[in-house]
């Protein structure tokens, strides 16, 4: 199921990309975590009133602000970015160009080469939010010595954010399995995970649009109910299943099918 | 017991395209030559050797173990150069040599060394901008440097200067000294000519010829042309030779008095009796080319079909 030097191959071929990504995401971070101040959300609240951004706002602590901006948008979309691009690199690609036909001549079994690379996008994006949350906690006792924080809470923004992410690559990581030509596997590996991203966004904009959350994965990192308090558990489960069931699916796929190679 | 066993196997791709019930076996310490033009289905079939593709029909063994279901298992001791050379990106030639060697479990780098100065091969450079012809002979070296029993190899002279081509042929006559099992394909005659025990001809997708290039070369019978000085006795030849059960006319050519006549060796002594009849300007042996025989499957069409004496 695991093969070592399959896996430090892989970390080189992507290691570009995800420190690129990193770096982007903790900048975002430090940034927005520095840039606050109480009063910068009621000016910002002025100055959008009577917007349908106005909703977005309306939660005024430093919790709040963070998860409306990087954990709702820079936080997802960055590294739905990383997904993307590597999860097609991972299988699709490389036996869209044939070069997977190397690995598959040597006495490696498909199932190790599939699931190194299933564990090499898992813990990609795992060290990835470890690493962020980590900017953040610096970043909130250098900027926000002042401000009241429950670290519990944040802690819970950035799980949610992994298991969010767990899922949305299952996603794209099934596609990769299950194409031979790259062009479809981004067709949908990268066409899904980005409709998910817009409609959970069009939900928050505006009430009228507000259905649009039902047809998202997104929705089940639901950032207003581990800040409020509410149920989550749930939801965090839904995503742990959902990336568990598409991994075993599209590592079975791949293990069984035809390959042009 | 066959070393590749293939049986009836068949993989429609649609539209008359793939393979279509192809059977043939390579014998331990043979040279299989796999000929065919260019989408004739040579790739599909060394496909599900591999044990990439699952056929629709009938199985692929090597050394007796399926290869669709025991895929890893007979890697171990297989080596494969691929038709197309896609070779991951981003590594240098060395460091994809290591990565090979380290999946392979290999220790001893004699062999690999060897067959990289014998390729005048230099591996320092990035796989990405590396010439084609660079590249094929790092494939070729990747296929034979774990010393495999079974190789598989896909067009392995395309891309290759002549040079290189003679080292190749070099190459796989050691390899058949030490006893190697190797299937070969190509879709250019020559390539295989030199090396081959037994070839196949495969062509849109179905074996149309399976043969033993030596007994071909060594048969017992010999093809002679003459021509006749006068036209009545080439019309005299012409009925005579059709009663004639021994005699096999390949040829007769009524504008030139011309013909072409097949004859076993054990008949030889009345062929002789039965010309000498005849008032002939010359008679000549036509030497027997593989070439020849192979060109007859491609069609009448080829530049060369015309053959050469
Ligand atoms: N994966 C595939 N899907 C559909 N058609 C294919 C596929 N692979 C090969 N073919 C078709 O099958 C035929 C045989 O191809 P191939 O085995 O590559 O020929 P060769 O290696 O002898 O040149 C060709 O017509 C090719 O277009
Ligand atoms: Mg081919």
């Amino acid at each position: 199921m695991f093969n070592k030097t399959i896996f430090k191959q892989t970390v080189k071929e992507n290691l570009k990309l995800w420190l690129i990504i990193t770096l982007l995401m903790s900048v975002f971070c430090a940034l927005l975590i520095a840039v606050f101040e109480p009063e910068t959300i009621s000016n910002l609240s002025d100055i959008i009133k009577g917007t349908p951004l106005e909703n977005i706002l309306e939660q005024e602590t430093f919790l709040g602000m963070i998860a409306k901006t990087f954990y709702s948008i820079h936080g997802v979309i960055l590294p739905l970015i990383f997904i993307i691009i590597t999860a097609n690199s991972l299988i699709a690609s490389q036996v869209d160009r044939g070069s997977m036909a190397y690995l598959l001549s040597t006495p490696i079994k498909r199932s190790a080469v599939v699931g190194t690379q299933a564990a090499y996008l898992i813990t990609s994006i795992l060290v990835m939010v470890i690493i962020v949350t980590i900017i953040g906690l610096f970043s909130i006792h250098i900027f926000q010595g002042d401000t009241a924080v429950n670290i519990t809470d944040y802690l819970l923004l950035n799980v949610g954010l992994f298991l969010l992410m767990f899922a949305i690559s299952s996603v794209s990581f099934l596609f990769s399995c299950t194409f031979n030509l790259s062009k479809n596997s981004l067709a949908l590996g990268a066409g899904i995970p980005l409709a998910f991203f817009l409609f959970k966004l069009m939900a928050q904009v505006d009430d009228s649009l507000e259905g649009f959350k039902y047809l998202s994965l997104n929705s089940l990192y639901d950032t207003n109910a581990i800040l409020d308090g509410g149920s989550y558990l749930a939801q965090f489960t839904a995503l742990t299943i959902v990336g568990i069931v598409l991994y075993v699916t599209g590592m079975r796929i791949f293990t069984e099918k035809d390959l042009p190679l | 017991m066959a070393v590749i066993q293939i049986e009836h196997l068949t993989k429609d791709y649609g539209h008359h395209r793939g393979v279509f019930d192809i059977s043939f076996n390579i014998e331990k310490g043979e040279v299989y030559g796999f000929l065919g033009p260019n989408g004739a289905g040579k790739t599909t079939t060394i496909r599900h050797i591999m044990g990439f593709s699952r056929p629709q029909k009938g199985h692929t063994f090597v050394n007796g173990l399926n290869s669709w279901k025991n895929a890893s298992e007979i890697q171990k001791n297989l080596g494969y150069l691929p038709g197309e050379i896609a070779l991951p990106e981003l590594l240098t030639g060395m460091q994809f040599i290591n990565m090979m060697a380290e999946l392979r479990g290999m220790r001893d780098m004699t062999y690999t060394n060897y067959l990289i100065k014998k390729f005048e091969l230099d591996p320092s450079g990035n796989l990405k901008r590396m010439p084609l012809g660079m590249k094929r002979k790092l494939a070729i070296v990747i296929a034979f440097m774990n010393d495999p029993d079974v190789l598989v190899l896909d067009e392995p002279t395309s891309g290759l200067d002549p040079i290189m081509q003679n080292i190749f042929i070099e190459l796989i006559q050691e390899e058949k000294e030490k006893g190697k099992t190797i299937l070969l394909s190509s879709h250019i005659f020559n390539e295989v000519d030199a090396t081959c025990d037994k070839m196949s001809i495969i062509k849109d997708g179905r074996l149309i010829s399976t043969f033993v290039p030596d007994e071909l070369r060594s048969s017992a019978s010999k093809t002679f042309k003459f021509e006749f000085n006068i036209k009545e006795q080439f019309e005299r030849f012409c009925s005579e030779v059709a009663s004639q059960r021994k005699l096999e006319v390949i040829a007769l050519k009524r504008d030139k008095n011309q013909a072409v006549i097949s004859v076993d060796d054990a008949d030889i002594n009345s062929f002789i009796h039965l010309i000498a009849d005849y008032d002939l300007k010359f008679f000549s042996e036509v030497k027997f080319t593989l070439e020849d025989y192979f060109m007859k499957f491609y069609g009448h069409n080829s530049s060369r079909g015309g053959g050469t004496e």
